[in-house]
């Protein structure tokens, strides 16, 4: 029984009344499964403290797998921001702020479907009960410079999580191949709820009448906010400005070959990709300028990634 | 020595891995086959027949009668020379470990030699088996493969298991697939994806219903047939009736192990919505079947198959979840369809000068200025008012700055056409606007109006010329913008809507407004088409030769596209006619005399009508200036194409009677060389109809 359970109990004999089976509630649905692969010997790491589009762009991640320990197992919750997806909080789908939950497992183990399955069942939802499918995903990240094969996983027709074989990151080849597994989880909790508006998720299953909090809440505000700054108040030309300030700093940390900066470049990186994020979601870059803009940021992820390697390597 | 080789029995191989994507499944049985048959064969192991399996985990072949040993195999090896000295000779006696006795001397063309027959003594075929499933495994090409942590064998999806029965029995052997990293033979299999149960195969004829009795059908078309006709079983009585869709069909075929097939239903409040967006939101995000009553209207109804097992409580579960998610994707496109009908065209157009067509060839809306800038000068190929014809290329593009369009590209053209009728378009501009990415490929249907068929050659047309003029045409098996598609779509366009245009003016509007289009990149496009029109016409059961007989003629690009048609319409259907046969023959006799008495090269001989000594001749001359002034004034006037054959054909006797009265080889070179002459000029102008030279009798 993973720990959260027994502070569930407490919960429940505090309150007596609930307005849904706690268990389920998105934050214990979040401690279940950072239990579970606790127990499945994963180091629990932290969200990144810096903004990101993906679990990916975590450090835990990207540069962990190119080395220098062939085994590493890491999860982590972590707040993505996609700023084009912003819909002021009006469709009910769609967040430009969301939660990934991302578990990177290296050298990929033989039974990692199953070990996910058991994930599934650990957050209360009972794979037997319903239709688990693994439908093809193959992912790439033009930024990263990553790509590697997967699935997208539906459960009755709905995608809660992407799996991927990690192939390259940073152009390079990982090796041994790692398995990332990505939970969506504002997705996930509303399969499990059984709710239609991501903003009628309940955050704490705790009733409204007793201060209890539902997804709304706590971030419809500040969706309606970021969508009104990322589409229409950013300043495109201080963005302008962060995005070849981050470039410039990334390259010069990693400038004097026998003591690169390695961590600090790569968080320079995730800034500029970040805020080049920011800028398309302005729409102030066009078409042909896109291209090379993510050209950029993935030369500076390819420089982190080399750097990284080589610094390891040598130690 | 050849022992037990009479004694045969059937092999399982089956390779067990994590879901393998369905569009790879598909041809996966024939490779495996494919490779088993060759590596089998040079190893000299027969076999009678075989039969392959795909599945989403399952890939696995049963070869019956199989030699359980390796045929004998006789290797005769060359030796030195007779009469080579003894360190030779001893050399190779040792080498193979024989005396000289074991030898014979065989002649050959390079005199005599010692030879050694060494019987290679078949292996157990169970020996062998590991060195073959390692070949066939590295051997095996996915289109897209990839590694799992150690391994450096490269497979779709992680390969887990690999079961090997031979006669029944398992068979010892693993295969290295990495760094420490081995797969051993064994004799099991899995079951369905629910429980994954292990299950122990014992005799290969059970194993299809032992797999079957844990819920996978391992066959391809078993598992197809089931949807099919549980389809059928929960439609029955119903009224209802399934869109074929065959692409989808096989897509969901290599999704599920044990096909649960269900029937969900659409929320009423979304039925108001497009049938193409319904449609599309179905088949492209949720793979289920579109459903049409009984008036051809779409159903509230869907089919979808699940790959969980049948249970009541399971499959209601289920079905309440897949209609919970095709709530939250139409409610997606109700929210686009909402969003969108409340903007202008013009708002999408203005959205459409940020998006690039290509690099080097502008902005979407770029291209839709182009379109109708050309659009002036096809409307009237196509009789339409031109008017009308530069409203839908202005609007036709208008839909891809759209939300609905956006979320479903697939939607193109359709959405415009509703989206152009909403903004008060007249119908044939809104039809033409919805038809004009027709034909999507050689065998899709073409537009039904002028209108989408003149929008659908112009926006091909631009798009070709543009691609050839900044040198990005198609290579080899490379062509990553469809040109050879458009292609196609503008001759089958042009043919069916009898489009009586030139190849040389298809382009000279669009190569006016691209600049750098130089004299090359036009001669390029020309040939580009004249390679798409032989193709179709082949298609559309022209022989070679008749093909061959225009695609020579010199003047091809400034032949109006109804009058070359025409032309070898007529060809086509008087072929086999006696008459024609008879012009043929005739035709050819007249083209070998000349051959065979070609005048000395540079000679410029000019007809001397006072030269002629019969009406033969003067008749030869009459109808080749008749000829010479009908080509003149009718050559690609499409109304005389026929009259112009005609009159060539009715030529036939008059080069009949010339042969049989008149003898070319004159002792008098200067009359031998006009009576050439008179010859040659008639020739030169009837292949300008078609090259009758190369037309097979």
């Amino acid at each position: 029984m993973p720990f959260g359970a027994e502070n569930l109990d407490m919960y429940n004999k505090v309150y007596n009344s609930s307005k849904m089976n706690k268990t389920k509630s998105f934050q214990n649905i979040l401690m279940n499964l950072q239990s579970y692969w606790i127990e499945q010997g994963c180091v629990l790491l932290q969200p990144y403290d810096s903004e990101v589009g993906a679990g990916t762009f975590h450090p835990g991640t990207v540069l962990r797998v190119l080395g220098p320990d062939p085994i590493w197992k890491a999860a982590y919750i972590q707040p993505c921001r996609r700023p084009t997806d912003g819909r002021y909080g009006e469709n009910p789908n769609r967040l430009q702020h969301y939660y990934q939950f991302q578990v990177i497992i290296q050298p990929s183990p033989d039974d990692i479907q199953e070990l996910y399955l058991n994930s599934l069942n650990a957050i209360g939802l009972n794979t037997k009960d319903h239709d688990i499918r693994f439908v093809e995903d193959d992912w790439e990240s033009p930024t990263l410079g990553a790509s590697g094969l997967g699935w997208e996983i539906w459960c009755d027709g709905m995608e809660i999580s992407q799996f991927t074989y990690f192939q390259q990151v940073g152009g390079i080849e990982v090796n041994p191949v790692a398995s990332e597994i990505t939970y969506g989880l504002e997705r996930l909790a509303m399969f499990i709820q059984k709710v239609e508006n991501v903003y009628d998720l309940d955050w704490d299953g705790i009733e409204k009448t007793r201060g209890g909090k539902n997804y709304g809440d706590i971030f419809l505000q500040q969706e309606q906010e970021f969508s009104t700054y990322n589409f229409e108040k950013s300043n495109s030309s201080i963005l302008l400005e962060h995005f070849n300030n981050a470039e410039k700093e990334c390259i010069s940390l990693l400038k004097d070959k026998d003591n690169p900066l390695c961590l600090p470049a790569y968080d320079h990186c995730i800034k500029a990709s970040h805020v080049f994020n920011l800028l398309d979601a302005r729409g102030v870059i066009s078409v042909s300028e896109r291209q090379s803009y993510i050209l950029r940021v993935r030369n500076m992820a390819r420089s982190c990634c080399l750097a990284w390697i080589e610094k390891n390597n040598n130690e | 020595m050849s022992k037990i080789d009479a004694q045969k029995g059937d092999l399982l191989v089956e390779f067990f891995s994590e879901e393998i994507p369905a569009r790879l499944q598909v041809g996966s049985g024939e490779q495996l086959e494919n490779l088993f048959v060759k590596k089998l064969v040079s190893r000299e192991v027969s076999f009678v027949s075989c039969k392959t399996f795909t599945g989403p985990r399952h890939l696995a072949i049963v070869i019956r009668d199989i030699d359980l040993v390796q045929k004998d195999q006789l290797v005769e090896k060359r030796g030195p020379r007779l009469g080579s000295d003894e360190k030779a000779i001893n050399g190779f006696l040792k080498s193979n470990n024989i005396s000289l006795s074991d030898t014979i001397v065989k002649k050959t063309n390079n005199g005599d030699f010692y030879f050694y027959s060494q019987n290679i003594v078949g292996e157990n075929t169970a020996k062998i088996l590991p060195d073959i499933i390692n070949e066939i495994i590295f051997d095996f090409v996915w289109s897209k493969s990839q590694r799992w942590a150690y391994s450096d064998l490269k497979w779709a999806r992680p390969l887990r298991n690999i079961l090997i029965l031979l006669n029944d029995e398992p068979v010892d052997g693993k295969i290295k697939i990495g760094k420490n990293t081995f797969l051993n033979f064994t004799n099991f299999s899995f079951g369905h994806r629910h429980h994954n149960q292990k299950i122990i195969v014992k005799s290969i004829n059970q194993y299809e219903d032992l797999l079957k009795n844990n819920n996978v059908i391992i066959d391809r078309e078993t598992r197809k047939n089931k949807i099919l006709s549980d389809i059928d079983l929960l439609l029955n009585n119903k009224q209802l009736n399934l869109k074929q869709d065959n692409t989808l069909l096989d897509e969901i075929t290599g999704l599920v192990e044990f096909p649960n097939v269900m029937l969900g239903t659409i929320d009423n409040e979304f039925m108001s919505l497009p049938p193409e967006v319904l449609s599309t939101a179905m088949k492209v995000h949720q793979k289920y079947f579109t459903i049409f009553d009984n008036k051809k209207k779409l159903a509230p109804k869907f089919i979808f198959v699940s790959n969980a097992l049948s249970e009541k409580n399971r499959n209601i579960r289920i079905t309440e979840g897949n209609q919970r998610v095709l709530r939250a994707r139409l409610s997606d496109a109700s929210f686009f369809w909402k969003v969108d009908t409340s903007n202008s065209l013009d708002h999408f157009n203005k959205k459409l000068k940020k998006v690039l067509f290509y690099d080097g060839l502008g902005s979407i809306f770029d291209k839709t200025i182009r379109l109708a800038k050309i659009s002036d000068f096809f409307a009237s190929f196509f009789n339409l008012d031109p008017s009308l014809a530069k409203e839908a290329a202005l609007l036709s593009k208008a839909d891809l700055a759209s939300e609905m369009v956006g979320e479903f590209p697939e939607l193109q053209g359709v959405m415009g056409g509703y989206y152009s009728k909403i903004n008060g378009a007249t119908s044939d501009v809104s039809i033409a606007i919805s038809e004009h990415y027709k034909p999507k490929g050689l065998s899709d249907e073409l537009p039904k109006s002028n209108l989408g068929a003149m929008l659908s050659v112009i926006d091909n047309i631009d798009t070709l010329t543009g691609f050839f003029v900044i040198n990005k045409k198609p290579t080899g098996s490379k062509d990553p913008f469809a040109l050879r598609r458009s292609g196609f779509s503008i001759v089958k366009i042009l043919i069916k809507f009898k489009v009586n245009i030139s190849i040389s003016d298809l382009f000279t509007e669009p190569l006016k407004i691209f600049d750098n289009a130089s004299e090359i990149i036009q001669d390029e496009l020309y040939a580009f088409i004249i390679d798409k029109l032989s193709y179709i016409l082949k298609k559309d059961d022209f022989g070679d030769d008749i093909i061959k007989s225009i695609i020579d003629l010199p003047d091809l690009y400034k032949i109006p596209f109804q009058v070359l048609y025409k032309r070898i319409q007529s060809i086509k259907t008087i072929h086999k006619t006696e008459e024609f046969k008879r012009f043929l023959s005739n035709f050819k006799r007249l083209n070998n005399i000349i051959k065979t008495n070609e005048l000395p090269e540079g000679s410029q001989i000019y007809l001397d009508q006072s030269l002629f000594e019969s009406s033969e001749e003067e008749d030869i001359f009459n109808i080749s200036n008749h000829l010479r002034l009908e080509f003149a004034k009718n050559r690609y006037q499409l109304d005389k194409q026929e009259a112009i054959l005609n009159e060539i054909t009715k030529a036939s006797t008059l080069i009949n009677m010339f042969f049989e009265n008149i003898i070319v080889n004159h002792e008098n070179n200067i009359i031998k060389n006009n009576r050439l002459e008179l010859l040659i000029g008639l020739r030169n102008i009837i292949i300008q109809y078609i090259n009758f030279s190369v037309l097979k009798d």
